[in-house]
């Protein structure tokens, strides 16, 4: 065994942390903090949120609001964008000072930045990617639960004696509390001893929502042929979803839409969680592009149509009627 | 600007849709299951062949796994690599990321004189995306996570975009440095047929080899088990056919919809 | 010539290069010219494909063909007309071999090849799903002892569209009681690997295959697709051991010795639209011809263009990884040939086509359907066995 920085029976309580960007904390952190919550009550111990950055204070307030009993602010002028190298130091230090049970990480790419090289920095176990948090019976450990080989085969894992147990967490599984103004939480300021020579990267730009990017979507709207050039109410579903509009190759040659949104063969592979295909036949060419979409739903005029062969929920009816009631019923109580 | 010495991590996994959880035994089903290189190890080795293009240098390919890997660094290697080495040894079994980052980080230290290892993202069997930074805090080289592009500055300094929540950032790092490389952010070129005939051997190593403690490696030097393993749901899809007017069909999908994306 | 500009020099290196890659084969030409008057690019294009050109660079080792050699649907049109009998496809695709070697390439043929090298097909779909195109249908796996072995290809058995032709020739050897089966593991036969210009990963395909249909003794191959056909007939070292035929020359064998009939009327106007590896590759024009004639209650009409000067779909030649312009698709044309010839159904029998033309058809709004022949043959074996 690899010797264990600190053991079970010097550890106690649970960490979340809480990673911002300007200040702002990330969906995942708050999600983080309502499961927190949960988790911690259940074993009788403290809540605590683990917050790097520059003027974060209202951050970690916030933080109180949402879940935790006690804020662990490491303030710095170095600390104002993330960086590997910083917030490794600052993690490991105070945990092997404080030496908590649990570690809680969101699955985001900052977020796996980090966990990937604390977790070896530490010699502990780090259970990644997250779809699930439990504490097992009898043991009390932390029980993750992880999906692999492409979500078709899922495990539970855990973490014996090293200690503090340490995962990721996917973001968006967890429900976001709601949070109480009233709540009451400490937040205590760490001292930070970083030179800027001690850093080494530098980061030379920062981009955050530009352009699209339909490779990235969590939901696609794709239209092909049917829409019959009108893609205006499939961007208002797109909107309503949260999502981006993809189209079929012949929709991109029509000129009803841009090539940046071209899915198949010939232009882009997505893997949304959920691809809603209208008025596109489903030929390979196409379907190579949204086959790992965790769910398909299509909507075609034509029984014959095979994309129907690759979907989860099918419509086979009128797209434009369909969608306006679709829609409609979408924006019902939504702003 | 001298050579850049490269060492791209690879791993041999099972087609993922082509393993299964056995209901009795409840353990992974990969009798089955045709291998490849995981998908992102790929683009990793293209980035590498690439970058040495552009600085000249080698390219060296390292894997952990069992015998029946050899065959797929021969295929790394007619894609363009120098050489080849397998980790292959009983006691690298089983092991989580903290042991397997630890034993790569000894294999790279024994093939040495390197300046950059690349890795795929993550594998597509056990999925966490966390070895390469584990090499790296082993390595203590600097890092470069989810990675779509990459350059060499004039001052020698590792230059690469990388993905940050809801966008990218460039950042810039000091060399010797690890990277891991995002899913399909190039495209891998085809074997060359005269080098997939003459392609040098692959170095296969041991546990002896690397000199380590054997108690650090495989199962027996992981801090995290595997509790119980099951199988996800089916991989077919469900074809369910929402039936009514065009109204009602719109209305039942919203609903569906709705629940689906937690609205 | 036309060749303008500074003088070349001619790189010896290169010459020799170019001359190995082609073996020769571009040494007959006399520069007529009558290639670049037949491709069909310039039918879609303002500029046509310098066919002529490409082989005189070819004769010279001169290294600029540029993009155009990727062009090439190897439609077989210029060699039909060739007075000097330059297989000139043959010849675009060594200088697409030498293409690989200087990695100028267009994007897309890589990630195709892995996906037949890790996948064993070139669509990216994963090989436990080889036989998910029959479910429903009383399709045997091949043992050996079976008569025929069915090889569905690539397409036909992942491509949704095409599925249902392979769903339909499943039923029509049903009906004629032949006796087939399939092999659920079946290997490609590598018909992209070739065109694409990487003869030296096709002997691998090739030898794999190859031991496959040995190891699973198969005597009698009966292809869906005309280039898996092409393949196998021509380009496989059977030495006589297994028979190829193509899947509308056995329909029609069936016909004649009576084993297949129709028993359903199909009133319709049809084409028939020749595929390039079935007419002018190996002259198969009439066998379809005779199973078309055999439906009872078809009128055949023939498009302007037709047999040995039929237009190609635009798929072969590795384009239907490539992506081909709007307004550049012969299909489109194609298309136009059929409705003017007063079709309501555009027959083909060739899965490449049948995805092109159906996706040209779809663009006209009009009535025209495009089916395989195998498709418009299952309509008329009668009631309840028409592919759902």
């Amino acid at each position: 065994m690899i010797p264990p920085a600190y053991g079970p029976e010097v550890a106690s309580g649970l960490w979340v942390y809480l990673e911002q960007e300007a200040g702002r904390l990330e969906g995942v952190a708050l999600e983080l903090l309502g499961r927190g919550r949960e988790l911690a009550a259940q074993k009788g111990t403290a809540l605590t949120g683990l917050l790097p950055g520059h003027q974060v204070q209202d951050a970690a307030r916030v933080a109180i609001a949402h879940g935790a009993d006690h804020v662990l602010v490491a303030d710095h002028p170095l600390l104002a964008a993330y960086s590997t190298e910083a917030w490794t130091e600052i993690a490991a230090r105070l945990i092997l000072e404080r030496k908590p049970e649990t570690l809680l990480l969101g699955a985001t790419p900052n977020g796996r930045d980090l966990a990937g090289r604390l977790a070896v920095r530490l010699r502990t176990g780090l259970t990644a990617d997250c779809t699930g948090l439990a504490w097992e019976e009898g043991t009390g450990l932390l029980l993750g639960e992880v999906t692999g080989f492409g979500g078709g085969v899922m495990a539970s894992i855990k973490c014996a004696h090293h200690r503090p147990q340490m995962a990721t967490v996917r973001p968006g599984i967890f429900p976001l509390p709601p949070p109480d103004p009233r709540r009451a939480g400490t937040i205590e300021e760490v001292s930070v001893a970083l030179s800027p020579e001690a850093l080494k990267a530098e980061v030379l730009r920062r981009v955050r929502q530009e352009g699209v990017d339909i490779t990235r979507a969590r939901v696609i709207v794709a239209g092909g042929r049917g829409v019959k050039g009108d893609f205006t109410p499939l961007t208002e579903l797109a909107r309503l979803l949260g999502g981006e509009v993809g189209a079929s190759r012949v929709a991109c040659d029509l000129g009803w839409i841009g090539r940046d949104r071209q899915i198949g063969q010939t232009g882009f592979v997505t893997r949304p969680w959920l691809a809603l295909v209208c008025g596109i036949s489903g030929a390979t060419q196409f379907t190579v592009g949204i086959k790992d979409a965790e769910q398909i739903v299509a909507i075609n005029s034509d029984p014959d149509a095979p994309i129907f062969e690759d979907a989860d929920l099918c419509v086979m009816d009128d797209l434009f009627p369909v969608l306006e009631a679709l829609i409609a019923e979408l924006q019902r109580g939504t702003p | 600007m001298r050579p850049l010495d490269t060492v791209v991590c690879v791993k041999v996994v099972p087609k993922p849709e082509e393993v299964s959880v056995d209901p009795e035994t409840r353990t992974l089903d990969r009798a089955r299951a045709r291998s490849e290189l995981n998908p992102p190890d790929m683009n990793a080795i293209e980035m590498a062949l690439a970058l040495r293009e552009r600085h000249g240098g080698t390219v060296s390919l390292l894997s952990m796994g069992p015998p029946f890997a050899a065959p797929y660094l021969q295929v790394g290697l007619a894609m363009g690599a120098d050489s080849a080495y397998l980790l292959s040894d009983r006691a690298f079994a089983g092991a989580d990321t903290l042991a397997t980052s630890y034993t790569l980080a000894k294999g790279i230290e024994k093939i040495g004189g390197w300046d950059l290892i690349l890795c795929g993202e993550e594998s597509s069997d056990g999925a966490t995306g966390q070895v390469p930074q584990g090499i790296a805090e082993w390595l203590g080289a600097s890092q470069i996570t989810f990675a779509t592009s990459l350059a060499v500055r004039a001052d020698g300094r590792l230059v690469g975009e990388r993905e940050i929540r809801g966008g990218h950032e460039v950042i810039a790092v000091p060399l010797p440095a690890v990277v891991s490389v995002k899913l399909g952010v190039n495209e891998p070129r085809f074997m060359d047929m005269e080098r997939r005939h003459s392609a040098a051997p692959v170095t296969v190593w041991g546990a002896g080899d690397l000199g380590v403690d054997p108690a650090w490696l495989g199962f027996e030097g992981s801090p995290t088990a595997v509790g119980a393993v099951w199988q996800a749901r089916t991989r077919e899809r469900r074809r369910e056919f929402l039936e009514g007017t065009p109204q009602e069909k719109g209305r039942l999908l919203a609903e569906r919809l709705r629940a689906l994306l937690a609205l | 010539m036309s060749e303008s500009g500074a003088p070349r020099v001619l790189d010896d290196a290169v010459w020799e290069e170019v001359v190995e890659a082609t073996r020769g084969m571009a040494a007959p030409c006399f520069q007529c010219g009558v290639c670049t008057a037949v491709c069909p690019w310039g039918l879609v294009q303002a500029e046509p494909v310098s066919v002529r050109r490409l082989v005189r660079l070819a004769q010279l080792g001169v290294e600029r063909w540029g993009e155009a050699i990727w062009r090439c649907t190897t439609c077989g049109a210029c060699e039909a007309l060739c007075p000097r009998g330059v297989p000139v496809s043959e010849v675009l695709l060594a200088l697409r071999q030498l293409a690989w070697k200087r990695r100028s390439v267009p994007k897309g043929l890589s990630t195709m090849l892995w996906a037949v090298h890790w996948d064993g097909n070139p669509w990216d779909q994963p090989p436990s799903a080889r036989t998910a195109w029959s479910r429903g249908l009383d399709v045997p796996a091949f043992t050996g002892e079976q008569e025929i072995l069915l090889y569905v290809g690539c397409t036909a058995t992942y491509d949704r569209r095409s599925q249902k032709v392979a769903r339909s020739l499943a039923r029509l050897l049903g009906a004629s009681g032949v006796s087939f089966g399939v092999l659920p593991d079946e290997p490609c036969c590598g018909e992209a690997v070739r065109v694409v210009g990487q003869e030296g990963y096709l002997a691998e395909v090739v030898e794999a295959t190859s031991r496959r249909f040995r190891d699973a003794g198969v005597r009698r191959l009966v292809a869906l697709s005309p280039h898996c056909f092409d393949m196998f007939r021509t380009r496989y070292p059977f030495d006589g051991e297994i028979e190829v035929l193509h899947s509308t020359e056995l329909l029609a064998r069936l016909v004649d010795e009576g084993r297949l009939g129709f028993a359903k009327n199909v009133a319709a106007t049809v084409t028939y639209h020749d595929p390039c590896y079935l007419g002018r590759r190996h002259g198969l024009y009439d066998p379809p011809r005779r199973l078309l004639a055999a439906i009872p209650g078809v009128t055949v009409v023939e498009m302007s263009s037709s047999r040995e000067d039929a237009l190609c779909c635009g798929g072969g030649g590795g384009r239907m990884w490539l992506e081909t312009e709007a307004g550049e698709r012969f299909g489109d044309l194609r298309v136009r040939q059929a409705e003017e010839a007063g079709a309501e159904v555009l027959a083909t029998s060739c899965p490449f086509c049948v995805l092109c033309l159906e996706d040209s058809a779809k663009g006209l709004d009009g009535r025209l359907r495009v089916l395989d022949l195998s498709e418009l043959a299952c309509q008329a074996l009668g009631e309840g066995r028409g592919d759902s």
